[in-house]
């Protein structure tokens, strides 16, 4: 609830001052609440390439799935795991931060192309079907690494959201009616001052009149 | 190591007195897209002493758009104005070289007046979607 701010001195000065703060607060809330619709916005966007990130890699999933049960069919497992476990170790990733809004993001980029025919095979273990497994599964690694960016966006995201909506609630319920109802205070003060201050040179008025009067 | 690259004439506007803090984020000294291209870490260093780096994959979406030249004039990141009064956001493009990847991005032509290129808010998501490190917003009320 807001309150009137507590004042040393009621006096024209503070006034100015306090009115200065309200101009000032106001013009500070209006940035907060584009800064925040920017990263509702920045969320909402995450949320729905999170979700079509996650489809993709569902799909990418069930083909490696089928290419590798396929493969491992026709070469057998053991010949299989020792090629695909090759392929795990290409994957390089480059750990970088981009800046959205002033939230920092990290940023996962791939640091080489994966390419099957890098490594050196052994031609009688391997053949087209296990490069397709390998590339898809390898495929499947880059995706999850992208969906791991933007869920550690969302996160951080999520968190400067809540932090801004609660300085913009500080600011609209807290600090502007405080300083509204004390700037509404001093002012009230003032008029008042000034009615008396009316009725005193009234009064006086009327007595140097009534002495004037006497005096004939 | 980041280097010190020096200030931003075009930045130092957006961070005057209270904007300060909020638009803390914006770069020291923008690059030119040509530039980026031959870093190995294309990146620019913040106002708050942090690093803002580029997806190379962007950079060269972009130089696909453009000519050779123009990748030489192009800073990045492009700035969004975000007002709060007007409602939408603002490009400033003295080159037009801005409002030429919008409108491609967009798929539509989109107006430059008076140096300026007003971009609804609606048409903001999908060039962020697309130009995720090579845009900026900065604020002001």
């Amino acid at each position: 609830m807001a309150t009137k701010i507590q004042i040393a001195r009621p006096t024209k000065m503070e006034l100015a001052r306090l009115k200065k703060r309200h101009r000032l607060a106001l013009r500070i809330q209006k940035i907060v609440k584009d800064r925040l619709s920017i990263l509702v916005m920045e969320f909402i966007q995450t949320i729905k390439e999170s979700a079509r990130l996650r489809l993709r890699l569902y799909e990418e999933m069930a083909h490696a799935h089928t290419s590798f049960s396929l493969t491992a069919g026709y070469h057998g497992y053991e010949p299989l795991k020792k090629e695909l476990l090759g392929a795990v170790s290409v994957l390089k990733i480059r750990a970088e931060s981009r800046n959205v809004a002033g939230v920092r993001i990290p940023m996962f980029e791939n640091a080489q192309e994966f390419s099957p025919h890098d490594e050196p095979r052994n031609p009688l273990d391997y053949s087209g079907h296990m490069e397709h497994t390998q590339t898809l599964a390898h495929s499947c690694l880059e995706t999850l690494v992208e969906l791991a960016e933007l869920q550690k966006s969302l996160d951080l995201l999520g968190i400067e959201i809540n932090k801004v909506k609660r300085i913009n609630n500080a600011l609209e319920y807290v600090v502007i009616p405080s300083l509204f109802l004390t700037i509404k205070y001093l002012n009230m003060k003032f008029e008042e001052r000034d009615r008396e201050e009316a009725a005193r040179l009234k009064r006086v008025k009327l007595l140097i009149e009534q002495r004037e009067a006497y005096a004939y | 190591m980041p280097i010190d690259q020096g200030k931003d004439a075009a930045i130092d506007g957006y961070l005057t007195n209270e904007l300060k803090a909020v638009n803390a984020h914006l770069p020291r000294r923008r690059k030119t897209l040509a530039q980026l291209m031959n870093e190995e870490h294309p990146h620019v260093l913040l106002n708050d002493g942090t690093e803002h780096h580029f997806r190379k994959k962007e950079l060269r979406r972009l130089a696909g758009m453009i000519t050779e030249e123009e990748q030489s004039r192009l800073l990045l990141p492009m700035i969004l104005e975000v007002q709060s009064e007007a409602g939408d956001i603002v490009v400033h493009t003295k080159e037009g070289i801005e409002a030429k990847v919008f409108s491609a991005i967009a798929g539509m032509p989109l107006v430059v007046r008076h140096d300026i290129l007003r971009i609804f808010k609606a048409q903001v998501s999908t060039l962020r979607s697309e130009l995720k490190t090579t845009t900026q917003y900065v604020f002001r009320p």
